[in-house]
């Protein structure tokens, strides 16, 4: 009896843990793994958009070719030396 | 009827696992542990539900889970090693038949204990290991402790769902495992988010800690009542009210003596006379046939090895007539004796490499808990303030079980190595989470300079610019 009664308790919490797991996103992806992985990115997008606008504002001060104009010069010369 | 209960608990978490195949993973915990295909006695028995578990959670692993973060550590390594390492040494070992015998299941624990960290990539997947470990210790453990205090016990009398001895179902094994796991029950009554904190669950823990306490009282088993010792000077370091730990501790003790057997008190008293007791007599007579076999065998005699020994020593017999007791030593002659101890069960089967790895293997583990403990146990944020408790659980859960192995020839335990699973999966993430950390901390240091220069040749726009 006592036997029994332990085996469905055990089983009976597994089942309802095993349950709730399931339905949990972060048992695939760690939330805050996830977070500090985004705000990464963020970083970084927010630095190379930041850095691109730098870069054009130099441009047209004179500083030097914007990246539209860096773009343009090299696909020329891509096709100058197919060309030739 | 039973057998088809557990067939259809093994159908359910199969269905889930499609949904998650980590759930495989903890469906192999399961059976490993508890060993449903065992307790049952029909159908269940015809059905290799080991392997399938094994073949679902490893396949599943493989073909459709992310493995983001994977990582194979050091303490794999060294688990690897001492695997191949047996492979070697069972293939030359003294007693071939019987070293196989012991291969066929030692491979598939340290084969799955390598395995298991690379599963253990996110919090919830850890804690769900601890829980599917806790639940199924529990399942026999609640039943031990209630006949145990109905009134069932005493040392090879104690009915557990198996008898047969061997595995999680050797009476100082279980004592042993269930006290090591008794700080893994506590941290879920104030860090677990599967089931969340609550005075029902608490409630539980207790009853369920209890219930472990009893383990070792109601098989009798000597090594449990030095885990227990144990367990409570390594907890003073943790506790807050070290004096009232002490004094409840003494309260407790002093009030359950009362109600312990006579047969209890008789069999502890051998832990200070081991002269008196065959079962103690003989390891030390065993470690001394050991050390003296190293010595000649340095790379180890394979699995088994022990069945080669044969030693006589003295021993009291004590006989009553009437009133008066005489003690008579008598020359006993002893032969494949069994080490009861992991460390001489290393050195005589895996030999001085085999268990410097194992050594190596769990003091790294110590090691590695204790510095995360040190690393994270100041950090209040819900998402950190769990690592900290719960690798100090991890950290006294090796301790206890490295004392409790200094007494059994437990070095391969399942359960063991899934903590040592475990405690890889832990390291490698707060690795991650450093990682993590130190990436976010350099692309914020690389936004804020090009936010500075953005900032800058903002500012250094030409005189007539400003004018215009």
């Amino acid at each position: 009896m006592i036997d029994y009664f332990a085996l469905a308790l055990g089983h009976g919490l597994l089942a309802v843990s095993l349950l709730r797991l399931v339905w949990r996103d972060d048992l695939d992806v760690d939330p805050l793994l996830h977070t500090l992985k985004e705000e990464e990115r963020q970083n970084r997008k927010a630095a190379s958009v930041a850095g691109r606008n730098a870069r054009r504002r130099a441009a047209r001060e004179g500083d030097g070719p914007s990246d539209d104009e860096r773009l343009r010069s090299s696909s020329v010369s891509d096709s100058a030396e197919n060309n030739a | 009827m039973l057998d088809l209960i557990f067939l259809a608990f093994i159908g359910y978490i199969l269905l889930l696992g499609l949904r998650r195949p980590f759930l495989w993973v903890l469906l192999y915990v399961y059976i490993d542990i508890l060993a449903p295909q065992r307790i049952g006695y029909a159908i269940i028995q015809s059905i290799p539900v080991s392997f399938v578990a094994f073949g679902a959670a490893f396949g599943g692993w493989l073909l459709l889970d992310r493995k983001e973060g994977a990582r194979f550590s050091l303490r794999q390594g060294l688990m690897l090693a001492l695997l191949i390492y047996c492979w070697w040494t069972t293939g030359n070992a003294d007693f071939p038949v019987e070293a196989e015998t012991k291969w066929e299941w030692v491979w598939k624990a340290l084969f799955f204990a390598i395995f298991l960290p690379f599963t253990l990539t996110t919090r919830a997947r850890l804690e769900g290991l601890a829980l599917v470990m806790v639940l199924s210790i529990a399942t026999i453990v609640i039943g031990t402790g209630m006949k145990t205090v109905l009134g069932g016990g005493g040392y090879e009398n104690l009915k557990f769902f198996v008898n047969d001895n061997s595995g999680i179902y050797e009476s100082s094994t279980l004592a042993t495992v269930a006290i090591a796991l008794t700080p893994m029950i506590a941290w879920f009554t104030r860090y677990g988010t599967i089931i969340k904190p609550h005075w029902i669950v608490t409630s539980f823990a207790i009853l369920l800690i209890f219930a472990c306490l009893m383990v070792p009282i109601g098989t009798e088993a000597r090594t449990g009542l030095v885990c227990i010792a144990v367990l409570g000077v390594l907890l003073l370091r943790y506790v807050k009210r070290r004096m009232l730990f002490i004094t409840a501790g003494a309260v407790l003790g002093l009030t359950a003596l009362p109600f312990l057997p006579q047969s209890y008190y008789e069999r502890m008293a051998t832990i200070a006379q081991p002269g008196g007791d065959e079962s103690a007599s003989t390891r030390v007579a065993v470690w001394g046939w050991t050390l003296d076999y190293a010595s000649k065998n340095p790379w180890g005699g394979g699995f088994d090895a022990y069945r080669g020994n044969t030693f006589t020593y003295e021993m009291p017999v004590k006989e009553e007539v009437g009133n008066t007791v005489a003690v008579e030593y008598r020359e006993v002659v002893d032969e494949g004796r069994a080490y009861h101890s992991a460390l001489f069960e290393l050195l005589g089967e895996q030999g001085y490499p085999g268990l410097a790895i194992w050594l190596l293997l769990q003091g790294l583990g110590v090691w590695q808990m204790e510095r995360i403990y040190r690393r994270w146990r100041h950090k209040q944020q819900e998402g950190e303030a769990w690592i900290a408790p719960f690798a100090t659980s991890l950290l006294l859960a090796s301790l206890i079980y490295i004392v409790g192995a200094l007494f059994q020839g437990i070095a391969y335990q399942p359960v063991m190595l899934m903590i040592i699973g475990l405690q890889i999966g832990l390291h490698t993430y707060c690795k991650r989470i450093d990682s993590a950390r130190d990436e976010l901390a350099l692309s914020e240091r690389v936004s804020a300079t090009t936010r500075r220069d953005a900032e800058l040749s903002g500012k250094r726009k030409p005189p007539h610019a400003v004018t215009a």
